[in-house]
């Protein structure tokens, strides 16, 4: 048994109302039809969010909005009255929003292996993506990661970068003195270990590994505003 | 009060744990400590040989775990040092012949039985470490001022510490002309890489070398720096930790030239 198709439809839409109602009809008629509905839902209309969708329906219906919009928080106390415009959606894209970066970090979940202690020979440390190490990697021991690798003291051992295929990635040691370091498909050995103890970074460059100081290169300095990576 | 048990390992061969173990266990037993070697290099046994007991070996360490006798029978006792014993390796097993549980077992009856049982670890990290590590109370790693040496100790310091064990560190074969011409890694150099506590610096010593060959403890030597610094160890051992590190050097300088020409040799060790 097929209901007819009312003028004004109700249902629940996660934590909001969803109206559809048809624009075509008279302003009269919706306000009566929505008062049949909205009777029913008693109390839980009192702050309830409303979404009026027009169903495809062409044409200018701004005022009708605004008349159904006071209506309802006259009458029933709602808290807004939100228009489902699909057009918006698909068409006036054109402009980004400006990134709100208060808001944008909130909802940034970190990916990051933040370990301390010593990697010794023989242990390897398996990161998901970026790794952190507040400590050592010794001769023998091996850090891995999918993303970037930060030692917060010596790296003499070997350091994975960027697995698979992540030719992005770097890697970064207060002491820089590995054995050996991959990022991505690539591989670099004989790194200087009678350096004095600096700061450098390793990089992909073309298809080589580079590794330069890091405070003289700062390479993300250059960037014009924060990113996640 | 029962006795500890302290195994002596390295992960690399051919660094000085067989002579390690044999003078320190002499040297606490010359403080006055019930102690008993064990060698656990099952089938390429030396201890026996370092020791001077070689030609009296009638029970080994596979017999007493798998109760062909007891240890009484199993422990050889030293002639020259008071309360020092040995229970030798068998020759003719391999490693694979002993189980974890067995030496739990023994070490418990060791443990009740002497001041110190010191257990001679074979090199590598397979079962016969495992086995030689079952039921240890404290672990010296030995390590020479070699990177293959300072790699394969760092290995087995990780290795203890999984097994919730903190070992102390025994630098060993230092050779302090090489260390101050910067040919060889200096004992601040392989602590930074390792991070352990310290337990002792050990010079090299051509006595070590006679005292291997004719079976008689380095620590029984006069003159033998490396006999003196494996007597430190020992009191280290033994409950006195406020004891100096001494640092191997080179008899240069004019006083310390002038005193040796007039027989008051300083040994650095």
């Amino acid at each position: 048994m097929k209901d007819e198709k009312r003028p004004v439809r109700l249902k629940g839409v996660g934590d909001s109302l969803w109206v559809s109602i048809d624009p075509t009809q008279s302003i009269e008629t919706l306000k009566q039809e929505l008062i049949t509905v909205f009777q029913r839902l008693g109390h839980l209309t009192i702050q309830a969010k409303v979404v009026l969708d027009l169903e495809d329906a062409d044409g200018n219906y701004d005022s009708l909005i605004l008349d159904i919009r006071t209506f309802l928080k006259e009458t029933y106390n709602v808290a807004s009255v939100l228009e489902n415009d699909k057009k918006a959606k698909t068409e006036k894209k054109a402009p980004p929003p400006l990134p709100d970066w208060d808001k944008k970090w909130k909802s940034k979940k970190s990916d990051v292996l933040f370990i301390a202690g010593r990697i010794r020979s023989g242990q390897r440390i398996n990161a998901r993506r970026h790794l952190v190490v507040l400590g050592d990697v010794n001769p023998g021991g091996e850090a891995m990661a999918g993303g970037d690798i930060i030692v917060l003291g010596s790296l003499k051992g070997k350091a994975v970068a960027g697995q698979p295929n992540n030719h992005d990635a770097i890697i970064l040691a207060l002491d820089f003195k590995p054995t050996q370091v991959q990022i991505g498909m690539n591989v670099a050995v004989g790194i200087d270990t009678d350096a004095p103890q600096t700061a450098e970074f390793a990089r992909v460059e073309g298809d080589n590994i580079i590794v330069e100081e890091y405070m003289q290169a700062n390479p993300f300095a250059k960037l014009h505003w924060p990113q996640a990576r | 009060m029962e006795g500890k048990v302290i195994v002596i390992t390295s992960g690399k061969g051919g660094v000085g744990k067989t002579t390690a173990t044999a003078s320190i266990g002499a040297a606490l037993a010359l403080e006055e400590n019930r102690v008993v070697v064990v060698d656990m290099d099952i089938g390429l046994r030396n201890l026996d040989v370092v020791m001077g007991l070689e030609n009296r070996i009638v029970f080994t360490v596979v017999d007493a775990v798998n109760g062909v006798c007891d240890i009484k029978q199993a422990a050889i006792k030293d002639r020259r040092i008071k309360d020092l014993y040995l229970i030798p390796a068998s020759q003719s097993d391999n490693k694979d012949v002993l189980e974890a549980e067995g030496m739990i077992k023994l070490c418990g009856e060791l443990r009740k039985q002497f001041d110190y049982v010191i257990i001679d670890c074979p090199a590598g990290i397979e079962k016969g470490f495992q086995n030689a590590v079952a039921a240890v109370d404290e672990a010296i790693v030995l390590c020479t001022p070699e990177v293959s040496a300072v790699r394969d100790a760092d290995r087995i310091i990780g290795l203890l510490y999984a097994r919730s064990i903190t070992p102390k560190l025994i630098i060993n074969r230092i050779i302090p002309q090489m260390v101050e011409r910067g040919d060889m890694l200096s004992h601040d150099d392989v602590v930074e890489v390792l991070s352990i506590e310290l337990l002792g610096l050990v010079p090299l010593d051509e006595n070590v070398v006679v005292s291997t060959n004719t079976g008689i403890p380095a620590v029984l030597q006069k003159n033998s720096p490396a006999g003196e610094a494996f007597q430190r160890i020992a009191k280290r051992i033994n409950g006195d930790v406020d004891l100096p590190f001494e640092i191997p050097r080179t008899n240069r300088g004019l006083w310390k030239k002038l005193a040796q020409k007039i027989g008051m040799r300083r040994r650095g060790a």
